[in-house]
């Protein structure tokens, strides 16, 4: 009797020893349990919060992206049909996973600013975000060749030459060709005319970028008391200040001719002997160069969609290089085109 | 003798169970003894992760907004930029004055052993037992800008693209490391 006595003891003081440290490692086990818990909740709030931040600031881009490039930006505020005081008002298209609108920003107009309200949502998180859209400072120059229209097949029979390098080695490499199509195709494309094209090792791809635009720049032009075509001086004449010109029509180049500046062509810009200017050369009528002849531009060298024939078509030889110092003199003489860019941003909540 | 004999049983059984009970109780001792460091490691770990990560978006959430100037006054989004201190302006309620007692003008102040946030003439710390704190600048290629002792001046905040914060703290254990490069949105 007293040995079974002794053993309910026993086993008495180790049930409650193991009672004891059951419940002792219960409260560690649910203490740890509620510390990893909010942890993992803090993060995915916090993932939530940062991918729909990274969304609004894709969704901006996005939408930047889309803009044509110009000089002002009110037009935005008119909305698809363009027409001020309708319901449309501030309305913009903006990429899947956001909506937005456009409102005007306080402040002076100049320089050309719009409040740009963004509503981002992505992976369970969701952000507003205030943004201001500007006008980039300097002028717009996506590629040494910028065109409306991708070049045809076979534009090159005689010989291309590309040169993305400035003379300031701090200023980036630019792309040899700039056009709204995809890179690919203008990969391909270069690839295809082959040996007539040679670019340095300092050219940039291509790239896709909205296309010019002329026109707005030739009326631009036309209010600022241009120039003729008078202003191409003969090669080898003691070299002028930049001038800008503007070409109402085909031009034709007879001879051996040189300029710089800013020199719009509202036709076709026919190369039959030489030009060598410096500066930005326009031609919305796309431009013709016979064979044995020449066309050298340092600066840059935009194109228009010329109708029925190519917007480039080079028989002699077309050398474009980079110089931002004459693009930035043409500017000077005439605002050419901005970018829009994103000049601030807001979190709102 | 038998009784006798059976007295001596009890004592050795009994000094064996005590012998059993005791290491029976180390054992359960030194199990939740580790379990309450684990606990205690983890919530500390926990905790400094949190307050890595807070300070980090913070910064972030500051330089994002840093610039907003949507009256186009020409606000410079950086006031200040030294290897251990900045200052980020912005016109947050677009009245085209940044206010220097608001939130429009936000500094961090970066040295151990702490880390601060500075808002108006508030300083707010973010994290203490800061072992390394630096702050970096870069330009539109990407590269650092070389930060003379007395911080850079206007023409060398104008080329920053981008803030870079490098943070190092231990509160309690093992130390975490943080480092974010923020790119400053208001385009110039």
């Amino acid at each position: 009797m007293r040995h079974d006595a002794r053993g309910d003891g026993e086993r008495g003081a180790a049930l409650a020893a193991a009672l004891i440290a059951l419940a002792v490692s219960a409260a560690l086990v649910a203490g740890l349990t509620d510390v990893v818990r909010t942890e993992v909740i803090l993060a995915r709030d916090r993932r939530a919060m940062l991918t729909a931040l990274a969304a609004a600031d894709a969704c901006i881009a996005q939408y930047l992206a889309t803009l044509p490039f110009g000089w002002e930006l009110d037009a935005l505020l008119l909305g698809p049909d363009g027409v001020r005081g309708t319901p449309d008002d501030g309305t913009i298209a903006t990429p899947p996973g956001c909506t937005g609108s456009v409102a005007r920003a306080p402040g002076p107009a100049d320089p050309a600013h719009v409040l740009l309200g963004i509503d981002a949502a992505a992976r369970g998180g969701r952000r507003l975000v205030d943004a201001v859209v500007g006008r980039d400072h300097v002028a717009a120059t996506p590629g040494l060749l910028w065109v409306t229209l991708p070049p045809s097949p076979d534009a090159i029979s005689g010989t291309m030459t590309l040169d993305g390098a400035d003379a300031d080695p701090a200023s980036p490499d630019l792309p040899g060709l700039a056009a709204p199509a995809a890179p690919l195709d203008l990969d391909t494309w270069l690839a295809a005319e082959g040996p007539h094209i040679t670019a340095t090792p300092h050219t940039a791809a291509p790239v896709r970028a909205l296309p010019p635009p002329l026109a707005e720049l030739a009326t631009r032009a036309e209010a600022a008391a241009p120039g003729g075509a008078e202003l191409l001086a003969p090669q080898g004449a003691p070299s002028s200040p930049p001038v800008l010109a503007l070409v109402r029509g085909d031009l034709v180049v007879p001879d051996a001719r040189q300029g710089s500046g800013l020199l719009i062509v509202e036709g076709a810009l026919d190369i039959r002997g030489s030009l060598d200017f410096t500066g930005v050369v326009v031609a919305a009528g796309g431009v013709q160069i016979a064979g044995g002849a020449t066309l050298g531009v340092a600066g840059a060298l935009w194109l228009g969609t010329p109708g029925p024939s190519a917007p480039l078509a080079v028989a002699g030889r077309l050398a474009l290089r980079q110089s931002r110092a004459a693009i930035a003199a043409a500017d000077g003489l005439l605002a050419l085109p901005r970018r829009a860019i994103l000049r601030g941003v807001r979190d709102v909540g | 003798m038998r009784g006798g004999a059976q007295g001596g049983s009890v004592l050795v059984e009994q000094l064996v169970g005590t012998m059993l009970t005791l290491l029976v109780l180390g054992t359960l001792v030194s199990v939740v003894g580790t379990g309450t460091t684990l606990l205690l490691a983890a919530a500390a770990r926990g905790e400094v992760e949190d307050t890595a990560q807070l300070a980090v978006e913070a910064f972030t959430f500051d330089v994002r907004r840093a610039g907003y100037d949507p009256t186009a006054a020409g606000l410079a989004p950086v006031g200040e930029a030294r290897t251990d201190r900045l200052t980020l302006v912005a016109d947050l309620n677009g009245d085209g004055v940044v206010a220097a007692t608001s939130e429009e003008t936000t500094a961090y102040a970066c040295a151990a052993p702490q880390l601060s946030r500075i808002i108006g003439r508030q300083s707010l710390p973010l994290a203490g037992g800061v072992l390394a704190c630096g702050l970096r600048y870069l330009d539109a290629g990407g590269l650092p800008l070389a930060i003379p002792a007395g911080g850079l001046d206007a023409t060398g905040r104008s080329r920053i693209r981008a803030i870079a914060l490098d943070l190092t703290i231990r509160q309690r254990g093992t130390p975490t490391s943080r480092s974010v490069v923020v790119a400053l949105r208001s385009t110039p």
